[in-house]
């Protein structure tokens, strides 16, 4: 949780995005996963496939390409809406078995579950996958494991330290089974990212597995060429009755990065050639599209629209004057226009305002509240009205944002917010941050600004990866890689989180997370801003494009050409 | 005036003028219209289609006279006259500052001994050969974010663009240096800054003079692509090339956002440049005479 690098950026870094997935989605006849198979499909790509070695994939769910090659303990269900922010038992043959109050969770692997050259998958090769991904020689992974397994936080790595992590265990071949230092009732979602794929040992290059990773899902590299291109192809020792949640269509797959969003949007609409079967997974929609859709027109047929929870949100330092001051906070949260904001990310169709830090999903425990009224437009007479309160006037800020608007966190959000706020007497200085070395700024509370643009994405849906780094005291890092901004610390909300993580049951979880983000919303620690809705346009003869609950993407394990 | 006689300088120079006047006014303008540059109008934004404006040619109502920016909202009006303030003041300041080093460095250059001659032409061979845009960018880059945006780029584009004026400065001192009223000044015991002062200054008058009036138009087009890259004025002031910039997302689903601020650039530029040539045919005496 700590490094948790918001989604948005780790998708472009990794092959997976976020993207839409939630209703509008035009299928014509029933699909039949049985009969789907053939063709190639073409996946056009902005963000570099830099990395493809498991150990080094920063996914939600898995992530989309990466989940063509990599079979993990568990992975993401698949279904579309609602329903799909659960995960499904993958190599393993349950969600898994928490015992000691969750301490502790076993793991039974399939007996069926081969890599590409032919060789059974066992528990050795899983924990072995593991232990890579704590090798300072291949960074980039999500950090969670690090923090929750016994006894792990210093090790380095099975090239340093080959006796391995001593808090996994592997009684047999079929069997493993870790030991944690805290109860962790989130393990099964945790477990479906690409640390949990199995490494053959045998076959580990180090930092040069990175070129052809050992496929253990239905598709094998062909060909890899970093930040450029991939060619995926069927590994024929996979099969659909040992993985009925891929149903892998496609023969072949051909991912092209480095492409522009707009140059892939028109690819998608016109259709030309082999673009009939192109998708993406990280190229959202430009108001060019935005304007032909919802028209009726041909395009409403090529279009995927989800939500992956994901919220813009303006990050208080309330260890900074003004913003100590409880009185300025809610002062701006009153003044902030939200229907500005929404228009800077681009519009309603793809973010939606939000009042809650958590975002609209009954997974994560969605509570709505709002503490601090601002109507559609802002009240800046009561921020004035409670500036006046505490005594200020002719109030100076300033907003420290990102210098492009790529992730949303750049000027155009932060002139909306400028105006904004001027509505309420209260004047905005813009200190742009190269998006580079944005998260190093702000991530230091030594050098933290006082207000700044932020953006948080679920690694699961879960409330927990949502709300721990954000509010928890003991996730202020002073090193650098802090995201607890409002650098927040109440021993209640912590001993309540820890509660939280102890419980096992999804629900009775989400329905604590959305009662302690409500509880944490009337201190205005942070103004949150608008939450992510994702659409998605795929290819005119592209089947089955629809975007599961998880990431709110169309999955492309799940997609037919044919 | 053979210069008034001139067609292409005639409309040229209007146009010009028309364009400074604009910039010079935009607050008066803005302030006719009844809107300011900064404003959001989100009630005139189809939200759910990205935020084209409502209404045609880009929400052209009674009130915003040119429509309205895609995306907020705020009055093109204003935007395009505040914006011309500062493409037209930051491209002015820049090749004033452009000519005054030029000037400097290319009489020293031209009057100066064989020493300073060949290391200041090294210099103008520097400066001319540095990948201009590339280090304006980084420059812009590093600079605090509390200086003054608008005259930081005039700064930064003439002190990245004064090679030619040096160079033509310093070939024209050479020639003038020869001639015999320049010898007779010398003789007559005038030091060398009132040489250049009194005997040369006036006789690089005319291709110096030509040279801004094509320097403008140039340093426009620099101001509006850096801009354009994100590294020019701040928001929330508008300026042409930032307009351009965000445009590039919209010329399909608002053509008027890119016709406004693309096409009063063209104007611009047109009209200097027809100023320049204008000035060119009456000041060049090699022009002047070409027979009729």
């Amino acid at each position: 949780m700590r490094r948790a690098l918001p989604v948005v950026l780790s998708g472009a870094l990794l092959l997976a995005a976020c993207d839409g997935g939630g209703g509008g989605q035009s299928s014509t006849t029933a699909f039949d996963p049985a009969s789907c198979q053939g063709g190639t499909l073409s996946v056009l790509n902005q963000g570099g496939i830099t990395h493809l070695d498991p150990a080094r994939l920063y996914t939600s769910g898995g992530g989309n390409i990466p989940s063509l090659l990599f079979r993990t303990l568990t992975t993401r269900n698949r279904q579309a809406g609602e329903a799909g922010a659960k995960p499904a038992p993958d190599l393993a043959t349950d969600l898994g078995t928490p015992s000691d109050g969750a301490k502790t969770w076993t793991y039974k692997l399939r007996d069926d579950v081969f890599f590409e050259d032919g060789t059974p998958i066992t528990a050795a090769d899983v924990k072995y996958g593991i232990e890579r991904s704590f090798a300072p020689e291949l960074p980039g992974g999500a950090p969670y494991l690090r923090d929750w397994l016994q006894d792990a936080a210093s090790y380095q790595g099975p090239y340093k330290q080959p006796e391995g992590i001593k808090s996994i265990e592997t009684p047999d071949a079929r069997t493993i089974v870790f030991k944690l230092g805290k109860p962790e009732g989130d393990f099964p979602f945790l477990a479906t990212a690409t640390q949990f794929a199995p490494v053959p040992k045998a076959k580990d290059k180090g930092a040069g597995y990175d070129a052809h990773p050992v496929s253990s899902g239905p598709y094998m590299v062909e060909s890899y060429a970093p930040k450029k291109s991939l060619i995926l192809v069927r590994n024929p020792h996979w099969s659909t009755k040992s993985d009925t949640l891929r149903y892998a269509c496609p023969d072949r797959i051909e991912v092209t990065a480095g492409l522009d969003a707009a140059v892939i949007n028109q690819r998608l609409v016109s259709g030309a050639g082999q673009d009939a079967n192109a998708v993406t997974t990280d190229a959202v929609v430009g108001p060019e599209q935005l304007a032909q859709l919802g028209t009726g027109g041909p395009l409403d047929k090529q279009v995927a629209r989800g939500e992956f929870p994901a919220t813009y949100y303006l990050a208080f330092n309330t260890r900074k004057a003004p913003f100590d001051n409880e009185k300025v906070r809610q002062a701006l949260s009153y003044a902030i226009n939200r229907t500005s904001v929404v228009n800077a990310l681009g519009g309603s169709t793809v973010a939606g305002a939000s009042t809650t830090f958590l975002p609209p999903q009954k997974a994560l425990g969605y509570t709505p509240y709002d503490f601090f009224p601002a109507g559609t437009t802002g009240d800046p007479a009561k921020a004035k009205a409670v500036l006046a309160e505490a005594g200020l006037t002719n109030l100076t800020i300033e907003l420290t944002h990102q210098n492009n608007d790529a992730e949303g966190e750049g000027p155009k959000v932060a002139a909306a917010v400028q105006d904004a706020f001027k509505q309420a007497g209260i004047t905005v200085k813009l200190n742009a941050i190269d998006s580079t070395t944005y998260r190093d700024v702000t991530g230091k509370p030594a050098t933290q600004p006082g207000l700044s643009l932020q953006y948080w994405g679920a690694d699961w849906p879960s409330g927990g990866p949502f709300l721990i780094p954000i509010f928890d005291g003991r996730q202020i890092i002073t090193a650098g890689g802090n995201f607890n901004l409002a650098q927040y610390d109440d021993p209640a909300v912590n001993s309540e989180i820890d509660a939280i993580n102890a419980l096992t049951d999804p629900a009775a979880a989400a329905q604590r997370w959305g009662a302690l983000d409500s509880k944490l919303g009337k201190l205005a620690l942070v103004v949150p801003l608008a939450h992510e809705k994702d659409v998605y346009l795929f290819g005119k003869n592209v089947k089955n494009a629809v975007p599961d609950g998880w990431r709110g993407t169309y999955d492309l394990a799940r997609v037919s050409v044919k | 005036m053979r210069l008034l006689r001139d067609r292409g300088f005639r409309a040229g120079a209007a146009v010009a003028l028309l364009m400074v006047l604009v910039a010079v006014a935009a607050p008066l303008l803005a302030a006719a219209a009844g809107q300011d540059a900064t404003t959001y109008h989100d009630d005139l934004l189809d939200s759910a289609r990205g935020g084209v404006p409502l209404g045609r040619l880009g929400g052209i109502s009674g009130e915003h006279w040119l429509g309205v920016e895609p995306g907020t909202g705020r009055d093109l009006f204003a935007r395009i006259v505040y914006g011309a303030q500062v493409s037209l003041g930051v491209a002015l300041i820049a090749t004033v500052l452009q000519v005054l080093i030029g000037l400097l460095v290319g009489t020293a250059a031209g009057l100066g001994g064989r020493w300073a001659d060949a290391v200041l032409t090294r210099v103008v061979d520097l400066v001319l050969a540095v990948p201009s845009l590339v280090l304006a960018i980084s420059l812009l880059a590093i600079v605090p974010q509390g200086w003054p945006r608008p005259l930081l780029l005039a700064a930064v584009i003439a002190v990245l663009g004064w090679g030619g004026t040096a160079r033509i400065t310093r070939s024209e001192t050479l020639t003038l240096r020869t001639r015999d009223y320049v010898a007779a000044a010398r003789l007559s015991g005038a030091g060398w800054f009132r040489i250049a002062r009194r005997e040369i200054l006036p006789g690089l008058t005319a291709p110096v003079l030509t040279y801004a009036a094509l320097l403008l138009p140039t340093n426009m087009v620099v101001e509006a692509g850096l801009s354009f890259l994100g590294v020019g004025v701040r928001p929330p002031t508008p300026s042409w090339g930032q307009m351009l910039s965000s445009a590039t997302t919209w010329f399909r689903a608002d053509p008027m956002y890119v016709l406004l601020p693309g096409g009063l650039l063209f104007l611009t530029l047109l009209s200097f440049v027809l100023v320049a040539n204008g000035l060119r045919r009456v000041l060049d005496p090699r022009q002047s005479e070409v027979l009729r």
